[in-house]
């Protein structure tokens, strides 16, 4: 059971491109080839792995593991998931170090930051679009960019703040407060 | 240099996988707040290049470029300790709250708060943005790269991986007729 659950882990790591979300089809092939989670646990898994801490990847690997073989499973899992990305990743970063005066190696580098920026932008922009029409979205975000012009702030300090103005916004909508506030 | 322990790596490491809520693009703000600027253990222009790298590798970016960021400051060992970070608190977290997540996923209050933080994780993607783009050296090359990688991410909605290779190989073909240009 073990050896089958790190073999189908590994594989998601190692195939697996562009975030955790990635994973997801992986996650479904695997719910019906073996029995070790229904179909509405995983919508349940991705719902779950959203907003716990982490990379949805790692999450819904522990997940997975954890309802099919307890703790053991969880942490097998999730090692199995990242193993792939360790190799690679340390494999990569030694040609950067040796070949560091490479043509090659530098010119990729110099064209990694305007499509780093690109990346970021689309990334912006998928967020951004489907609360286009959501004034609260919009006024709250307008709030950050300008506090965030007057002062450099911590990451953690708009996490949190979002997520205050997360709980307000339900709780007005729960005491029915709305309608004076808007 | 002195080596950086180990130990504290790991414990930046675990903090770093706490407060990545809402994607893993964060990572990048909040490993610029922890690595770059709290303790200048790595260059900025390194971890903006990671983050390319992370996302044309197979796997999780966030994991990826932890291990990049670890492997940087510590080597091989270092790349173990950063990734044995970014992951305790997420795992602790779904196993302590696994039994009871079906209520917490439903929870009108839980929801609620992380749209709030998708406010956040959406603000501090355009601030890590903005200030790439101030550091970086905007010529010509710039401005073309970064309009042909918006165009395939945007446009035509490539897979970031296939943008990334591209737009590599793009650019070391620029940069080659340029170095032949000038040798002539």
């Amino acid at each position: 059971m073990i050896q089958l659950l790190v073999y189908e882990f590994f594989k998601i790591g190692l195939f697996s491109f562009g975030g955790g979300y990635a994973t997801i089809p992986f996650l479904y092939d695997i719910s019906i080839r073996y029995n070790w989670y229904s179909l509405r646990e995983l919508t349940n898994m991705i719902a779950v792995a959203s907003i716990t801490p982490g990379p949805v990847g790692v999450n819904t690997a522990t997940y997975a593991g954890l309802k099919t073989a307890g703790i053991a499973g969880a942490l097998f899992a999730t090692f199995s998931e990242i193993l792939p990305s360790l190799i690679l990743v340390i494999i990569v970063s030694k040609i950067l170090k040796k070949f560091s005066d490479n043509f090659y190696v530098k010119s990729v580098i110099d064209t990694l930051k305007p499509v780093c920026c690109a990346l970021l932008l689309s990334v912006g922009a998928g967020l951004i679009m489907p609360e286009i029409g959501s004034i609260k979205f919009m006024l709250l975000l307008g709030v950050f960019l300008i506090i965030s012009f007057k002062s450099k702030k911590d990451p953690i300090f708009y996490i949190l703040l979002g997520g205050i103005a997360g709980i307000l916004n339900v709780l007005i909508q729960k005491l029915d407060l709305s309608a004076c506030l808007m | 240099m002195k080596k950086f322990s180990l130990i504290k790596l790991y414990f930046i490491f675990v903090k770093v996988g706490a407060i990545l809520l809402g994607g893993g693009y964060v990572i990048l703000p909040i490993l610029n707040s922890e690595l770059c600027e709290k303790r200048d253990l790595i260059k900025e222009n390194e971890l903006t290049d990671y983050f390319a790298l992370s996302q044309s590798l197979p796997g999780m970016i966030a994991t990826n470029i932890s291990i990049f960021t670890g492997y940087k400051i510590r080597g091989a060992l270092g790349a173990i300790t950063a990734m044995l970070g970014t992951v305790t608190a997420p795992v602790i977290s779904i196993i302590i709250l696994a039994s009871f997540l079906e209520c917490i996923a439903g929870n009108s209050y839980i929801t609620g708060t992380f749209r709030g933080i998708g406010v956040a994780v959406t603000a501090l993607i355009f601030l890590t943005t903005r200030e790439i783009w101030q550091k970086s050296n905007r010529d010509g090359f710039f401005y073309f790269i970064l309009a042909v990688a918006l165009v395939g991410l945007l446009y035509i909605k490539a897979s970031p991986a296939v943008v990334i290779v591209f737009c590599s190989m793009l650019g070391v073909l620029i940069k080659r007729i340029k170095r032949y240009r000038r040798i002539d």
